[in-house]
């Protein structure tokens, strides 16, 4: 590939970079379901049943989780789950497990549900914008 | 590497025969709050108002491969001597020491402890080391997850052959107490910086987090004092008193026999003219039920002053009886001689998750403003026991919320506030040292707390100027804490009580630096049962947090007169405060923000803390602002921007004529970072 043909493809990747947004309806109500189980089992211990942090580890929802990721992706999200979660037992989850929890982290958040799932792979993930506030009120 | 050390190793004679110089080229960071009265201060004024915002990267040191996974907690503040940064650092806790000019690696110590560093409670990269010299010769030490005391050469980083056992004192073996139920697994370990007084080194003891603790019969916490050329034990105060002991009679049915905790989690201070070491001690176990211990529990959430070469009891102020909020003792005890009606006081000042800064004279004990016991509210959960009355300070005003009511609801609009007022319906809401309740499914589910298990001023302490006899601490001002008890399922705890919410499943809560640490398995791949439950209940209005700004601050508060000089709100406004849609047009004055690991530092004239949260604003992009703010008025005078947020608190020296300044940060998806400002070289 040459070097120009090279330049047109990374930006036409930059292009699609963050082509949506969590507020989207970027998963499903079914998929939330199943990481609701999969939070209680992995995630609750440290972070709370009810999202909202206990001792120090960060609350799930509310402000100032969504701050905390504000101007990333939904892929960084994934991506950090993915390589340190849960702190006790890092790497034992799978993709399919992390994005169903994600999904339950989003709706519990209040962002809506669509008709599609949401992705297991972080590269297609990146191009879901975190955003605290609804770009599209 | 040799050509510099020799350079350094020069310099130092260098100052040592000029005694008095008026402007050293160096100024040195030696302890964890910068000395050992717990100040944070050094007079340095090169970095200032008028250029702080001019402040670039000398380096960062990214700590993600100090361990064997990268850590997003990182809470150390480096120490400086001489040209050389020392800091503990990654999920190994290993020691780090640095070029302080170009933040070159010079050595890395870890130790790797298997499954007794996988067990322990406190695990992550700590607080940070100590460090003494005798002129001669100069050690490092500092406290591994798995609870040894290490002594290191300074130059090489290797292990003092003469110290303990080849440079190692095992604080479990070396106990007065016989761990349970093992050296191994044993619950006892320490996350905090040693304190280094003349040729003894101080350390303390921590324990896993009280919210859901698997038994009342835990090990019991101390604090005690080490030979720092020998390793040999010097002495060992019992924060639980031993039968025959005074203050074994506060803990009733004999409850000082089995009960634990009660540790000394957080940093100690000194002073050797008046031969006294300063304990902070915290709660016994647990923290929010105390029915197994009935009584006052001394020297639980006291200030202990004890001799310096025995460790024997001088004062004591018990600032909570019988603690069931888990407000701990947080903070260094800052050590200041100030001026009250005209009168020199030796005082010793504590900021508290509470909200109250505590003053006494340092020598005798007595409080420098009379602290009287009030009347608190009886709370009605089954078998506990409720001490009557709790001393609440006069002077200064706290400088935190200290309880919770109606008034410090969420209140920008009228429906806002409705809402917060019929969400907080379902809570017990009162002033300070209001009792936690039993949840029950039609209310209350919990009562709410403003400073309990997160403060006000947690473990970053405060700060203050020597000169001016103020004190500058932040406070979180809206960490809000529901404490609901529920019995445990079964298997989790022998006590009856445990943390929780009614109608939901009742999960074992563990501190951030738990199960986390580089000896803890990478991967386990055990099956984990999925179990129904989770959602609900979150504290927030609209997404809106439930209490009002400002979410925090940080206060000036003048110990000649007891008065608090200014306050500021800290910290950015969030995003999802500042483009929340309810409150769109509104002039909304800066909020601060919500946490609770903000340290401040002091140099000759300002404040400098940074924020703990990112933001991305119209002046800045995403990231968190370190501030400085001027002493005298709090005005904010200038910022440069972090990549995350500062989870471990400031420190600044001067090497050959330069100052510079380093923070850690971490957090969200940002792993721990050193980052070193300093100005341009123009």
């Amino acid at each position: 590939m040459g070097i120009a043909a090279l330049l047109v493809l990374l930006s036409a990747m930059d292009a699609t970079a963050q082509t949506s947004s969590m507020w989207d309806g970027v998963y499903t109500d079914a998929q939330a379901t199943r990481g609701a189980a999969g939070f209680t089992g992995h995630c609750a211990s440290c972070h709370g049943a009810n999202l909202g942090g206990t001792g120090e580890a960060p609350a799930l929802a509310g402000p100032q989780f969504l701050s905390d990721f504000d101007g990333l992706t939904v892929g960084d999200l994934f991506d950090r789950i993915r390589t340190t979660m849960p702190q006790n037992d890092p790497g034992s989850l799978a993709r399919d497990q992390i994005a169903d929890i994600l999904a339950f982290l989003l709706k519990a958040n209040g962002l809506p549900a669509g008709p599609k799932e949401l992705d297991r792979r972080s590269e297609y993930l990146k191009a879901i914008g975190f955003s605290a506030a609804n770009p599209h009120p | 590497m040799k050509l510099r050390l020799f350079s350094s190793a020069a310099l130092a004679v260098l100052i040592g025969i000029c005694p008095g110089a008026a402007q050293s080229p160096n100024v040195n960071w030696t302890s964890y709050t910068g000395d050992i009265t717990g100040s944070r201060y050094k007079p340095l004024d090169q970095i200032n108002a008028a250029n702080f915002s001019r402040l670039e990267v000398a380096w960062r040191f990214k700590t993600d491969n100090i361990g064997n996974r990268p850590e997003y907690k990182l809470e150390g503040t480096p120490l400086e001597v001489d040209g050389v940064v020392y800091a503990t650092a990654g999920s190994r806790r290993a020691v780090i020491a640095l070029d302080a000019v170009t933040g070159e690696l010079l050595w890395v110590h870890g130790e790797k402890e298997g499954a007794r560093g996988a067990a322990a409670p406190r695990q992550l990269s700590g607080r940070g080391p100590a460090y003494w010299s005798d002129g001669k010769e100069a050690r490092i030490l500092f406290v591994t997850p798995g609870y040894q005391l290490i002594a290191l050469d300074a130059r090489t980083g290797q292990r003092i052959a003469a110290f303990g056992n080849n440079g190692a004192v095992d604080l479990k073996a070396d106990s007065d107490q016989t761990i349970k139920p093992n050296l191994t697994s044993g619950e006892i370990g320490w996350q905090s910086a040693p304190t280094v007084v003349g040729d003894k080194v101080l350390v303390g003891s921590a324990f896993r987090e009280g919210f859901t603790p698997t038994t009342a019969d835990n090990n019991k916490g101390s604090a005690r004092a080490y030979d720092v050329r020998t390793g040999r034990k010097i002495w060992e105060f019992h924060t639980i008193p031993r039968k025959g002991e005074p203050g074994y009679d506060t803990w009733l049915n004999g409850s000082a026999e089995h009960t634990g905790n009660t540790g000394v989690w957080t940093e100690m201070t000194a002073d050797p003219q008046a031969g006294l070491v300063y304990l902070p001690v915290e709660s016994p176990t647990s923290d929010f039920y105390g029915g197994t211990r009935p009584g006052n529990n001394l020297y639980g959430n006291s200030l202990v002053a004890v001799d310096i070469n025995t460790g024997k009891v001088r004062w004591f102020y018990q600032f909570i009886h019988h603690e069931i909020w888990d407000y701990d003792m947080s903070s260094p005890p800052l050590l200041m001689d100030i001026t009250v009606d005209g009168k020199p006081v030796k005082a010793v000042a504590s900021p508290s998750k509470m909200g109250f800064l505590y003053v006494f004279d340092r020598i005798t004990g007595k409080p420098v403003w009379p602290i009287a016991e009030k009347k608190v509210p009886k709370g009605d959960v089954p078998g506990e026991w409720y001490a009557p009355t709790q001393p609440i300070p006069s002077k200064p005003a706290p400088y935190a919320r200290t309880g919770v009511s109606e008034s410090d609801l969420i209140d920008f609009t009228p429906d806002l506030h409705q809402k917060a007022q019929a969400l907080a319906k379902n809570y017990k809401i009162g002033p300070i040292y209001t009792p936690p309740v039993v949840s029950k499914a039609g209310g209350p589910l919990a009562t709410l707390g403003l400073g309990p298990a997160n403060g006000g001023t947690n473990w970053p302490g405060g700060s203050f100027n020597p000169q001016n006899h103020t004190v500058y601490t932040y406070a979180c001002n809206s960490c809000l804490l529901a404490m609901g008890l529920v019995p445990p399922p079964a298997g989790m705890s022998d006590l009856p009580y445990v943390i929780g919410q009614a109608g939901q499943q009742v999960v074992m809560i563990n501190a951030a630096g738990a199960d986390q640490g580089a000896d803890a398995p990478l991967v386990k791949r055990a099956p984990a049962p999925a179990r129904a439950g989770g959602g609900g209940g979150r504290l927030t209005v609209d997404g809106l947090p439930l209490i009002k700004p400002p979410y925090g601050t940080i206060s000036a508060i003048n110990l000649d007169t007891g008065l608090i000089e200014w306050q500021v709100a800290h910290g950015e406004t969030p995003d999802y405060v500042r483009n929340h849609a309810a409150l769109k047009g509104m002039a909304l004055p800066r909020t601060g923000q919500t946490g609770f690991n903000i340290g401040t530092l002091l140099t000759k004239d300002l404040v400098v803390a940074g924020d703990a949260d990112v933001t991305t604003t119209p002046e800045h992009p995403r990231g968190a602002m370190l501030r400085a703010y001027d002493q005298k008025t709090g005005k904010e005078v200038g910022s440069v921007l972090m990549p995350a947020g500062q989870s471990g608190s400031p420190m600044t020296y001067m090497v050959n004529g330069k100052q510079y300044i380093i923070v850690a940060v971490s957090g969200g998806n940002y792993s721990g970072e050193y980052i070193c400002y300093t100005l341009p070289n123009e």
